[in-house]
């Protein structure tokens, strides 16, 4: 089953194409990551499937329903997107923030409904953060504050969960504390998740299914065995990288990597 | 679930303090000017046991000044913290976005054309000249959206050409009161430095539906504000219609400026302050934080109407003044703090 | 046209990079010498056209065979020269101040006219009219010149001392913070004391009431700011690519920014206490400059002071012609011509220059 899918979906900054004929599937249920060099697209991509910004061409479709026919708050009880680097206002709690979540099944003036109180407390629970329910969210550490911030996408009620690099400044220990959250929610609510990863290995390990972009188009799509090979990441990274089974979890890691003798590389070598 | 009620019990605490602060310095406002009332005669004149002087200068004068200080004062807060919700800035106020600069442009322009006619239309000249300042504040921020429009507004582009505006209307101000006879020109003068002259009971009447109305139709859209706060891409995230929403909130800032402005003239910093204290006060979610702006915005007003009016007295400061000498350092101080 | 890339070289040995800048040396001489040539014929211009249109030849000979008895050549000496010549001066201090305030900030918005200049140096006068009454009119420009200096000193310090630093949303927000304040004082005082009017007139006024002591006055002035300017040049040129770079490049750019500013408050403070509220000046024609002949503060300073003197004479004629007999306001001329290009600006987000 296909929760979220783009048809010959193409993306364009002004004048620049950055994505061209783009067909994506994203399996109900499961785990993806999105993986690519600097600039390949990734964030875009998962930008205009959020609808945050428009496609120049093609179609974006949301269990089965093309989104731009559809109402933006009715996508938002489908859909929750957490963007790279979120702001909260200075003074907003914790239980506040999460609240927020709500917005798309609120009406009239907002006040916040018995349901919508036990909701929230569940994300809380969910994320492990409803000791913080008081705190001032910039009182909190890296780790926390992002905890927070997917307790507001659960608060959403969605079965989709879209992340932009959900990770990227976190320290080791933080990183792996979101990553196995959002592991968790997968087998327990069954939602689905897209994730934007830097990290290579974090992609691997916590995804069902893999996506390898570069310059706006996927290189290949599959398992994590099937897309971590030093073929592939060598199409996408220019890296000449050895591939191991990890240990403990059996899933590809990606233990070393060289940087491909090209013409390019070898005149940079020396001008070092 | 008791812990939720914690913030909500100490929110209403606070505001409730506030309204408090404010009846006290209602009553000392009654009580101070060239004429003394005594806070019990304040009361008896109300009830109707005052003398017939207490009952002019109370009812004819101080009371409905007051009222009109503490509607523009509660519209002026409210307008502030949409402003700064929309603009995604806490440093935005409808003084700096030039709203107030087309409001007062747009008097200037009446009291030119009508100079020395305004004898001759009287009581109507009265109206006239608040329907002027709200028709030149829509005018500029009509312009300002306009100007900002590039595909969508965003917050960055909003400020920079609302300071553009305030500039171009700035530069009109001058032209025209230049060319003015010096009555005429005291008057615009003292008429932009912003100053509670309407003391009359038919200004009441003209402010009072407008802040009435609009201030709960901002407590509607709290939540609105709330999620824009966030952000675009999280606003969208969330299904809200950014671009929609953001017109409407703005219709309902300069509507509530715009009124306020019409009657007070161009009261500057208010919009910006009230909603700082306000915030530090409440939080920033703005179901907490809108009534508290308004309470806050009222309560400065009406301190600076004291101050203005008996500082020098007889003569009067008007209350602009006094809120700008407060606020601008107060703001000073912000700007050094925030990033 | 001829573009050449300057280098710039490191000073440390490590860093073999030049860094390029574009430059239009051609295009830049151009405007040096057709400038001058334009800028004299605009001062001719303004000296013979007024309330009492002059033949241009009635001009030359009271400049080079004065009579005291002819009104015309009294005219022409008392009023019109000194004012057309305060007029290219001015425009070419508010230029280059202009260009120094942008390349220092990296900020395509910043002017002096947003930096409080105006509003100090009215608050200044405000003082002077309201407590000291008959103060000489030297004395008003002096005390103009200080207002104008506290008041860019006071924007200035703000936008540095703030938590990240000067960014154009900030430093517009602190020049309105400042003028608001001054204004707001300044308003009081004009008011309590009934003196609102005649300070409308004297900050509004532009150069129409320019004299002899002013340009004297001013003289001074241009010989140190523009020379400091002009030698400052290369540095600014280094400064204007970044901060972390040109340390990087060896310069040290406290002193830099130090001489910068102080130059930026002699030339507007001198411009201001003569002229009154003249905005955009500073704004509009480093742009224009820039466009023209590249990035090269040895380039841009020069032509800046040519084309903004160009501009203000220009604009004061247009003053004067708007509503003769009577005289409209210069700075509402240019802010006629500077807003629109404000706003331009203001939509094409650009960030850095």
């Amino acid at each position: 089953m296909v929760a979220l899918s783009t048809e010959k979906l193409g993306i364009a900054y002004g004048e620049v194409d950055i994505v061209k004929g783009l067909d994506l599937n994203i399996p109900e249920g499961k785990i993806t990551t999105i993986i690519g060099p600097n600039g390949c697209g990734k964030s875009t991509i998962l930008k205009t499937m959020a609808r945050i910004l428009k496609p120049k061409t093609g179609v974006v479709y949301l269990d089965g329903k093309a989104i731009h026919t559809e109402s933006t708050k009715e996508i938002a009880k489908k859909m929750a997107i957490l963007p790279q680097t979120p702001e909260a206002p200075s003074g907003l709690t914790v239980f506040e923030l999460v609240s927020y979540g709500r917005f798309p099944h609120q009406r009239g003036f907002g006040r916040l409904t018995k349901e919508d109180y036990q909701i929230v407390q569940w994300a809380l629970k969910e994320t492990g953060m409803i000791d913080f329910h008081d705190r001032p969210i910039e009182a909190l550490s890296g780790g926390q504050r992002q905890r927070v911030w997917i307790a507001m996408a659960l608060a959403q009620q969605t079965d989709l969960l879209l992340l932009d690099e959900p990770t990227t400044y976190l320290d080791l220990a933080h990183q792996l504390e979101v990553l196995k959250l959002l592991e968790r929610l997968n087998q327990e609510q069954k939602c689905t998740i897209v994730m934007v990863i830097h990290d290579l290995n974090h992609a691997a390990r916590f995804a069902h299914h893999m996506v390898a972009l570069n310059s706006g188009t996927i290189i290949k799509e599959g398992s994590p065995t099937e897309v971590m090979t030093q073929e592939v990441l060598k199409k996408v990274f220019q890296i000449d990288a050895e591939i191991i089974e990890d240990p403990r979890t059996g899933k590809p890691v990606c233990m070393t990597y060289d940087l491909i003798e090209t013409k390019e590389t070898l005149q940079t070598a020396k001008a070092m | 679930m008791e812990w939720i009620q914690n913030k909500l019990r100490k929110s209403f605490f606070i505001m409730s303090i506030i309204a408090l602060f404010i009846i006290i310095s209602l009553f000392m406002s009654l009580n101070m000017g060239v004429i003394r009332i005594a806070p019990m005669d304040v009361l008896k004149t109300i009830a109707g046991y005052g003398t017939e002087k207490q009952e002019l200068v109370l009812f004819d004068f101080r009371l409905p000044r007051l009222i009109i200080a503490l509607l523009i004062g509660a519209g002026l807060g409210v307008a502030g913290a949409i402003l700064q919700g929309v603009a995604q800035n806490e440093l935005a106020d409808p003084g700096i976005l030039g709203i107030n600069a087309g409001a007062g442009f747009a008097v200037v322009l009446f009291i030119f054309f009508f100079q020395g006619s305004t004898a001759s239309l009287g009581m109507l000249s009265i109206f006239v000249m608040p329907f002027f300042a709200f028709i030149g504040a829509f005018v500029a921020a009509f312009f300002i959206y306009i100007l900002a429009w590039k595909k969508g507004v965003t917050p960055t582009r909003l400020i920079l050409v609302g300071i553009g505006i305030n500039a171009a209307f700035a530069a009109a101000l001058i032209i025209f009161q230049l060319k003015m006879n010096p009555n005429d020109f005291m008057q615009a003068a003292i008429w932009l430095s912003g100053s509670i002259w309407g003391t009359n009971w038919k200004f009441v009447l003209a402010t009072l539906p407008w802040v009435i109305l609009l201030i709960p139709l901002t407590l509607y859209k709290a939540r609105y504000l709330n999620v824009l706060n966030l952000g675009d891409s999280l606003a969208t995230g969330l299904g809200a219609d950014v671009e929609r929403e953001r017109r409407i909130l703005l219709l309902i800032a300069v509507g509530l400026s715009g009124s306020c402005v019409a009657v007070g003239g161009g009261i500057a910093f208010l919009g910006l302050v009230a909603p700082h204290i306000a915030r530090m006060l409440v939080g920033p979610k703005h179901q907490f934080l809108i009534p508290a702006s308004a309470l806050v915005g009222a309560f400065i007003l009406i301190i600076a109407d004291m101050i203005g009016r008996n500082l020098l007295a007889p003569s009067e400061i008007p209350v602009g003044i006094v809120v700008s000498v407060l606020g601008a350092p107060y703001f000073i101080y912000l700007l050094m703090r925030t990033n | 046209m001829i573009t050449r890339e300057l280098n710039i070289r490191s000073s440390s040995t490590q860093n073999d990079e030049d860094i390029k800048v574009t430059t239009r040396p051609f295009v830049a001489s151009f405007i040096l010498i057709g400038g001058v040539f334009l800028l004299l014929l605009g001062i001719g211009a303004s000296i013979s056209v007024g309330a009492v249109d002059i033949h241009l030849k009635t001009v030359w000979e009271a400049v080079f065979h004065f009579n005291p008895e002819l009104t015309n050549h009294q005219i022409i000496q008392e009023l019109r020269m000194p004012r057309a010549i305060a007029a290219a001066l001015i425009g070419a201090f508010l230029a280059v101040s202009g260009a120094i305030m942008q390349g220092m900030t990296r900020n395509p918005l910043a002017s002096p006219s947003i930096m409080g200049v105006t509003e100090g140096s009215a608050f200044m006068i405000a003082i002077a009219f309201a407590f000291f009454p008959g103060t000489t009119y030297l004395g008003l420009l002096i005390w103009s010149f200080v207002g104008a200096g506290i008041g860019a000193s006071l924007v200035y310090t703000i936008g540095s001392f703030s938590k990240g630093g000067l960014s154009p949303v900030k430093l517009a927000l602190a020049g309105t913070a400042v003028s608001a304040l001054l204004s707001a004082i300044s308003s009081a005082i004009a008011i309590h004391y009934h003196v609102a009017q005649d300070i409308s007139f004297w900050y509004a006024g532009g150069v129409a009431g320019a004299k002899w002591v002013s340009v004297q006055l001013i003289i001074p002035v241009a010989v140190i700011g523009l020379l400091l300017a002009f030698i400052m040049a290369r540095s600014f040129t280094v400064l204007s690519l970044g901060e972390e770079v040109a340390k990087g490049l060896g310069q040290r750019t406290i002193i830099v920014k130090a001489v910068g500013t102080i130059i930026v408050l002699l030339l507007t403070g001198a411009a201001v206490s003569v002229a009154g509220s003249v905005g955009f000046i500073g704004l509009v024609i480093p742009h224009i400059t820039r466009f023209l002949v590249g990035l090269d503060y040895r380039l841009i300073i020069p032509c800046s002071a040519i084309l903004g003197g160009l501009l203000l004479v220009l604009a004061d004629i247009g003053a004067r012609m708007v509503n003769p007999p009577f005289e409209t306001p210069v700075g509402a001329i240019t802010a006629m011509i500077g807003v629109p290009f404000f706003l331009y600006l203001a939509r094409s987000e650009r960030r850095g220059l």
